[in-house]
């Protein structure tokens, strides 16, 4: 009981604080590492999946977010910018 | 041999002889093209655009001449400065006169200056501790990129090209900035200040992009006096401010200037940066999904083992007395609810892995074969004929179209061999 307990405030981090892709994918390869030992029990090999899963789903997303445009001014028509903001 | 004949046959005219000597000075390499320094004094500019002056130091002197138009001179020099000059020997023999003529002039006290202080300077952030502070790492993958450098530059189209070989539309913002010449460490300086803002948070928000993760200053090779810029002070205080990890990527391999010595990472050039930011984008792609069926599988696998140890538990719970079990039991029926509500996700998933595999599967059923004119025969008894040696006259038969059926009768057999 003490384990899922612990393993419970884990993921609900998980979901409160986005973790920056290198973060999520060095936890996801030691969730895959665990879960390819094997010996969890049920209730821990769930959450390590359900872990895992949100940690994949947004290294997709940020290997996405890594796509735009590519914007070039002079040094000048940028700072003339950023005083607007 | 043909002076010494001269020589011997009686007196020589002076102008002769001075030629003579201006001959053996102009065929001898000492004498031509030769680098000499010394302080500069009576040095006069005319209107004709000639320049005179005497090169001296405290063993010697001679008088020397730049020629109009011959080489650009530096503003700096006067009366007093130091200078090493390339200049070849030359007597007037009109005036029996030595003097150098100058190619080229340039004052080394400013190169001195230069050196002093950069060599004052590396002193200084050593004793800060600079050199020693913590190197940010760089992040795993980019999601935005900042390059200054100059516009339209060859070092940029090399970068730009190398990223899209690497990753495709990966989003960067290029700040043009001069990276030689008298503003160039000032403007290299704003561009770092541009690059910070854009890796603000909430400016970045405000401006619809991810904040900047990655700078990289740079420029392509050139002359030390060239790449100087990046061995100022300035530079590189606004390199170390910078909270976010940054590239110095600055001429060749053999350059390194302070930047590169302040910086996160030192890039031996400008492409080299970029092979230190940018992974190969399919490379990722790959360890992603590979990461994903790993995780499906391998919890899968587990899950399939647990399950079987959970039927072994309930059947012996179920043999066992009721009694001081119950709490154990709840736990059980709580663990098997879990396990059938989130085998359905990976439940879900093998389902779509089968139902691409109907899609498969459906290309190659018979009826698409019979779509393209073919027909599949069946005896009486719905057996599908393959073979001849399967058939006997008189037998009746069902050929299958794609729209319809017909019936028939076997009238002859022949085999394919006979």
């Amino acid at each position: 009981m003490q384990i899922s307990l612990k393993l419970k405030i884990k993921v609900s981090d998980i979901m409160s604080k986005k973790k920056t892709y290198d973060e999520a994918v060095i936890r996801l390869e030691e969730i895959v590492a665990l879960l390819e030992r094997g010996g969890k029990g049920l209730d821990e090999t769930l959450l390590l999946y359900e872990e895992g899963a949100v940690l994949l789903k947004q290294c997709q997303e940020d290997l996405k977010s890594a796509e735009g445009k590519l914007s070039e001014l002079r040094l000048e028509d940028f700072e003339k910018e950023l005083s607007k903001d | 041999m043909r002076e010494v004949s001269e020589l011997t046959s009686g007196p020589l005219g002076i102008g002769h002889f001075v030629n003579l000597i201006r001959k053996t000075i102009k065929q001898d390499r000492l004498f031509q093209n030769q680098a000499i320094k010394g302080e500069v004094s009576q040095w006069k500019q005319y209107p004709s655009g000639h320049t005179y002056f005497t090169l001296r130091d405290n063993d010697g002197q001679m008088s020397a001449v730049i020629w109009r138009g011959r080489c650009k001179i530096d503003d700096s020099i006067n009366e007093g400065s130091e200078v090493v000059v390339i200049a070849s020997l030359d007597l007037y023999a009109k005036q029996g006169r030595v003097q150098l003529i100058v190619d080229k002039i340039e004052p080394i006290n400013a190169i001195g200056e230069m050196e002093e202080t950069l060599r004052k300077l590396k002193i200084k952030l050593r004793e800060e501790g600079v050199f020693e502070l913590e190197k940010k790492s760089l992040p795993l993958i980019p999601k935005h990129i900042a390059i200054i450098t100059g516009t339209g530059s060859a070092a940029l189209s090399d970068m730009n090209r190398l990223i899209d070989n690497r990753w495709p539309g990966l989003r960067r913002t290029v700040i043009g900035v001069l990276v030689q010449g008298k503003n160039a460490a000032e403007e290299i300086v704003r561009g770092i200040s541009v690059a910070r803002k854009l890796s603000q948070p909430d400016i970045a928000k405000k401006r619809g992009q991810p904040p900047v993760d990655v700078i990289i200053v740079g420029r392509g090779g050139g002359s030390p006096e060239d790449l100087w810029a990046f061995n100022l002070e300035p530079v590189a205080r606004a390199i170390i401010a910078t909270e976010t990890p940054i590239i110095s990527a600055i001429g060749h391999e053999s350059d390194l200037l302070v930047s590169d010595m302040v910086a996160d990472v030192r890039a031996s050039t400008p492409s080299n940066a970029i092979e230190r930011c940018v992974p190969d984008y399919n490379a990722i792609q790959m360890y992603l999904s590979e990461l994903g069926e790993r995780l499906d599988s391998s919890s899968i696998r587990q899950i399939g083992d647990v399950r079987n140890k959970l039927k072994l538990l309930s059947s012996m719970l179920k043999a066992a007395p009721m009694a001081g079990f119950t709490k154990v039991k709840i736990k059980i029926q709580g663990l098997a609810s879990r396990l059938k509500n989130s085998s359905k996700v990976l439940l879900a998933k093998e389902l779509s892995r089968i139902s691409n595999f109907e899609t498969s599967l459906s290309a190659v059923h018979p009826y698409r074969v019979l779509e393209r004119g073919y027909s599949m025969v069946q005896n009486e008894s719905g057996d599908v004929l393959t073979e001849i040696k399967q058939l006997e006259i008189g037998q009746r038969i069902t050929m299958n179209f794609a729209d319809g059926l017909a019936d028939a009768d076997i009238i002859e057999i022949k085999n394919k061999s006979e």
